[in-house]
């Protein structure tokens, strides 16, 4: 690879300015805010409501690094979470493992699978690629339901919380707020060094021309197979402290299709191959999901199902690359985008 | 002998109805590279439309069928024409998501209608059928089966002998070339979208006098229509069958000899090795995965 | 794909920021129930979280109105007393979208807003997820329609359920065949979907029959949610069973006649778990439904009564006045639930969960719905329950013999 001058640096490797100070502080203060939430200003079940938007922020971000900056739309991401949960599951429950040695445990599943999934099926493209992961989720899901004298099949598995079984005390509702906190920052904090680093450069490059990168000298394969295996890390934690926080989990609810399409959701309406999108889209949506189940709670669905359409067609580049278009030309004009992809 | 004959023959009918449900998917796929999440919930319009017909006008689900059809075929056409034409340029997981809002809004739309209640359409030959040694064809069944080949067959005709047809496969293969011979795109697109929600909704109608349905098997659905597609390979309706009826057969084989709750796990299994192996499927052409749009 | 300016960065964290406070905000109003545990003002709130939609919303539903049901009586006959006071009784319901982890999390819910006592959501997973947080919680649950016996291994002990537990499904079923079928059928095959409940029914079932001297020839197990159980029956068939028991649900059970009739598997009767008693199964096989036999929590000939609901039968005739609708188990087991409840309050004195938890623990009385005893792992042991059998479309209550209607037909239909 030919050096880079400063010239012609990456956009975002800067020196520490004033700028960053300030964008620093702000990070900082509002870091400070979401650790004294819990104390002063939630109640214990808005803690854990918080938790699941914390989750799905990690969830969010961790498909972003395979459908945003590598542009392979994932559609079984949802195995990695699931196989991280029942790892930990089975490891407590039956080995009466403790949690932090379950955690670890579960992420190296994640990454394993993630090697041994990507390795054949991130050589197909598109559609596809978003088939075969599907395919790969489900397939999972039947054979877990199937292992039923470990998983405990649709009976579901209980990681014991309470009394003298549990092998690690059970953290409540607070516990859980802090540490989906901890991965969500995490999650993004993974997603703002790849989109610095030369891997996100080369996983753009991927996501734009495939061949020409490979042309330029870049690892296709391997970098791929790095974020899979990135964004499979990621999601598998999150799975591993969702069956502890559920203690009781089941496999429809562990593999399902419909964690994998509101991660895709919430990046896309964010923005894919952005740090901050899929905050905002994990954000949104899920509080929209509770109100709407709340207030129109016949419709609710349906109702979601509408949003999800009407969000595709005005806004498919997501709501961070739709605002910075519209300060920069400083028009908004949903109907460009219309003009842009339709037929 | 005769429980691998009976499975055997279990597979082929259901197998050729689940070539109807999946044909359309296949077209879609193939034609427009479009995957619509919402096949599922087109194939239960069809089912429903089917029930309603029968139960508040008498009318015979052989006949009821070609009412479905012709309501999904407007139904269809309007939806690509004014909807998912909108974002047919954009990344591909677009009209996944797409599609997928819609399945939530049509699935909905059916349990605000019909309640989550189980359906089916009765039929006064339903539970006779033809004994052959020991093997046993069910009426119902073999019925369903003739229906969904000659249904299949008259879309390989439409195909193949008709101008509409000659201009969906030509779009098909390249959009930007159609357009320049006078093609018009858009409206190809919608009717080869309405042709395939009218073909789902006609396997509905007959999937509904075979057995019980709910709104939540529209998902159940759109699976076996992907594995189907893609064993079959993209846009060809002989692939289509063909993978249908594999498919039926090599369910009804685990299902007898390896037991009944790991035939899901065997059809993803298929559709993962396939994909790997040849994604092209048994009779599909390369050229669709490599295929450039204008 | 630029990286992003600061200034939009600045933004979207101010947005998440507004939106979090804003959510907070929101929450505020959740908080109610000044005084003591779950009661203001003269009213003693309980939480139900149900799944109103979703793939459970019809029994759901069903559950709701047995909760309401129980609610207007027990509020027309004075209200709950607790020592010296009388609460009126207000049941709040939110949906759980027919999903065990937001089950849990509306449990929760209904603990930060005071509401310390719950009754259970529909179906065994997700009470089972519910009776997690309940003990956490200190909170108490009584449960109307889990009755997969794992959720009662654990050793919790807020839980009570006032029906019976899995394993009767289909033990009422055998027995009730086994004591009145002439000839007593010798052969038996099971066909078991592969959820937990279903699994447990199955094996209660399997060792009743085999108590009553039948041979299990075949046990099958399918896909829970399955519409087509061809590969079973095929391989049942030339086991030629006397018997065929179908533990499962709706549409499992409607298909296993269908097809058994489509595939000329002909046994003498057939035996499934929750599909005979709704009118759905009826609906959808028609002419072949006659002769199946179901078993029920409950029916308007269940004996015992109570001072709310009276007997079975007064039960029936009030709810059909109130709602339009026959009654059915369903409801049944949720207004019995709800009564359970009511009456541990009266008997602690108080609305202290810790209090009303041992008041439930000890409760020994008969009920519209049957007795009410819980043994110590709060399950409902001793309710039987009852077998009924399609006979001219209509489900008629054939076991236990003092409250049967008419006598079992065998062979069936």
């Amino acid at each position: 690879m030919a050096s880079v001058s400063s010239a012609t640096a990456p956009a975002g490797v800067r020196a520490i300015g004033p700028r960053q100070l300030v964008l620093g502080g702000v990070l900082l203060a509002g870091l400070v805010v979401l650790a004294l939430l819990p104390q002063y200003f939630l109640l214990s079940s808005e803690q854990r409501t918080m938790a699941g938007v914390f989750m799905f922020v990690a969830l969010a971000q961790g498909w972003n690094l395979i459908g945003g900056f590598a542009g392979y739309p994932s559609f079984g991401n949802v195995v990695f979470f699931g196989l991280g949960g029942y790892t930990t599951a089975i490891l407590m429950a039956k080995s009466g493992v403790a949690f932090w040695l379950a955690l670890p445990a579960a992420a190296a599943v994640g990454v394993a699978f993630a090697v041994l999934m990507g390795l054949p099926v991130l050589r197909l493209r598109g559609h596809y690629f978003a088939i075969a992961t599907l395919g790969v989720a489900e397939g999972v899901r039947e054979v877990v339901v199937n292992l039923d004298g470990l998983t405990g099949g649709n009976s579901g598995i209980t990681v014991p919380a309470v009394g003298a079984k549990a092998v690690t005390s059970y953290p409540g509702n607070t516990g859980f707020y802090f540490y989906f906190l901890a991965l969500a920052l995490l999650a993004t904090g993974v997603v703002w060094l790849v989109s610095r680093s030369r891997f996100g450069y080369g996983l753009r490059a991927i996501a734009q021309d495939e061949e020409a990168a490979a042309a330029a000298g870049i690892n296709t394969t391997r970098l791929k197979v790095a974020a899979f295996a990135l964004s499979g890390l990621l999601t598998a934690m999150a799975g591993a402290m969702y069956a502890f926080q559920q203690v009781t989990i089941y496999p429809a609810r562990l593999f399902s299709v419909d964690i994998t399409v509101l991660m895709v959701v919430m990046a896309v309406i964010g923005g894919t191959g952005t740090v901050i999108g899929p905050v905002i889209g994990a954000v949104l949506l899920q509080f929209l999901s509770e109100w709407l189940r709340t207030n129109y709670t016949d419709l609710h669905t349906f109702i979601f199902g509408g949003i999800i359409i009407v969000a595709v067609v005005l806004l498919p580049m997501g709501i961070v690359s739709f605002a910075r278009e519209s300060w920069a030309h400083r028009r908004i004009s949903l109907l460009d985008t219309i003009r842009a992809y339709r037929l | 002998m005769t429980q691998f004959l009976q499975a055997t023959v279990n597979g082929l009918l259901d197998g050729g109805l689940l070539a109807l449900v999946a044909v359309g998917f296949s077209l879609v796929w193939g034609v427009m590279n479009i995957v619509n999440l919402a096949h599922g919930a087109f194939v239960l319009i069809g089912a429903y439309i089917g029930w309603k017909l029968d139960s508040s006008a008498g009318i015979p689900p052989l006949l009821a069928m070609f009412v479905a059809a012709a309501a999904l075929l407007g139904v269809g056409y309007l939806v690509q024409r004014y909807l998912i034409n909108l974002v047919v340029n954009a990344p591909i997981w677009m009209t996944l998501l797409l599609t997928f809002g819609l399945s939530l809004v049509l699935v909905n739309g059916l349990v605000l209608l019909f309640t989550g209640d189980f359906r089916s359409i009765p039929t006064s030959y339903g539970s006779d059928g033809l004994t052959l040694g020991d093997v046993r064809i069910p009426y119902g069944r073999l019925i369903a089966f003739a229906i969904a080949i000659a249904f299949t067959l008259g879309l390989v005709w439409f195909m193949d002998r008709t101008r509409l047809g000659l201009a969906i496969k030509a779009t098909g293969m390249d959009r930007g070339a159609a357009r320049l011979m006078g093609v018009k795109v858009r409206r190809v697109y919608g009717l080869t979208f309405g042709i395939a929600a009218g073909l789902a909704g006609a396997a509905g109608a007959i999937y509904g006098t075979v057995d019980t349905f709910s709104p939540a098997d529209a998902g159940g659905f759109t699976l076996q229509s992907f594995v189907i597609a893609v064993l079959g390979g993209l846009g060809n309706m002989w692939g289509a069958l063909a993978g249908g009826l594999l498919l039926g057969v090599v369910q009804a084989w685990s299902g007898q000899y390896l037991g009944g709750t790991l035939i899901n796990a065997v059809a993803f299994a298929v559709l993962v090795t396939v994909l790997i192996v040849r994604p092209a499927g048994l009779l599909g052409k390369p050229y669709y995965e490599a295929r450039v749009e204008v | 794909m630029r990286d992003l300016s600061p200034i939009s960065r600045c933004l979207g964290f101010a947005c998440i920021l507004a939106v979090l406070v804003a959510g907070c905000g929101k929450g505020e109003g959740n908080a109610g129930g000044g005084g003591g545990e779950g009661t203001e003002g003269g009213t003693l709130r309980v939480g139900a979280a149900l799944s109103l939609t979703g793939s459970l919303a019809k029994e759901g539903r069903l559950t709701k109105l047995g909760y309401q049901f129980c609610q207007d009586k027990v509020n027309d006959a004075g209200g709950v007393s607790a020592g010296d006071k009388k609460y009126k009784l207000a049941i709040t319901y939110k949906d759980d979208k027919s999903e065990p982890d937001t089950a849990a999390q509306l449990v929760d819910q209904f603990n930060d807003s005071g509401s310390k006592l719950i009754l259970g959501p529909y179906g065994s997973p997700s009470t089972e997820a519910a009776s997690a947080v309940i003990e956490r919680n200190g909170q108490v649950m009584v449960d109307s329609s889990g009755a997969d016996n794992a959720i009662f291994a654990k050793g919790y002990r807020n839980t009570f359920a006032v029906l019976s537990p899995a394993t009767s499904y289909l033990a009422a079923i055998v027995q009730a065949i086994s004591e009145n079928a002439n000839p007593k059928p010798k052969t038996v095959a099971i066909i078991s979907a592969d959820d937990g409940f279903s699994k447990t029914a199955a094996k209660g079932g399997e060792a009743e029959a085999q108590k009553q001297g039948m041979t299990v020839v075949a046990k099958e197990e399918v896909a829970e949610h399955t519409t087509n159980v061809s590969s079973a029956l095929t391989k049942i068939r030339p086991k030629k069973p006397d018997l065929i028991l179908v533990s499962a649900h709706v549409e499992e059970g409607i298909a296993a006649v269908k097809q058994s009739n489509e595939l000329g598997v002909k046994p003498k009767g057939f035996g499934e778990t929750v599909a005979p008693p709704t009118p759905d199964f009826v609906k959808a096989l028609g002419k072949q439904a006659e002769g199946v036999v179901g078993s029920t929590q409950w029916t308007p000939d269940s004996e015992g009564q109570d001072k709310i609901f009276g007997t079975a039968k007064d039960y029936a005739q009030g709810f059909k006045e109130r709602f339009g609708e026959t009654a059915e188990y369903h409801s049944a087991e949720a207004a019995a639930a709800c009564l359970a409840l009511a009456l541990g309050v009266e008997k602690a004195g108080s609305t202290d969960p810790a209090k009303v938890r041992d008041a439930i623990a000890g409760l020994e009385t008969e009920s519209f719905f049957g007795p009410i005893k819980f043994d110590d792992t709060g399950k409902n042991a001793d309710k039987p329950m009852s077998a009924i059998q399609i006979q001219d479309g209509m489900p008629v209550t054939i076991f236990p013999a003092d409250q049967a209607q008419a006598k079992l037909q065998w062979p069936a239909g």
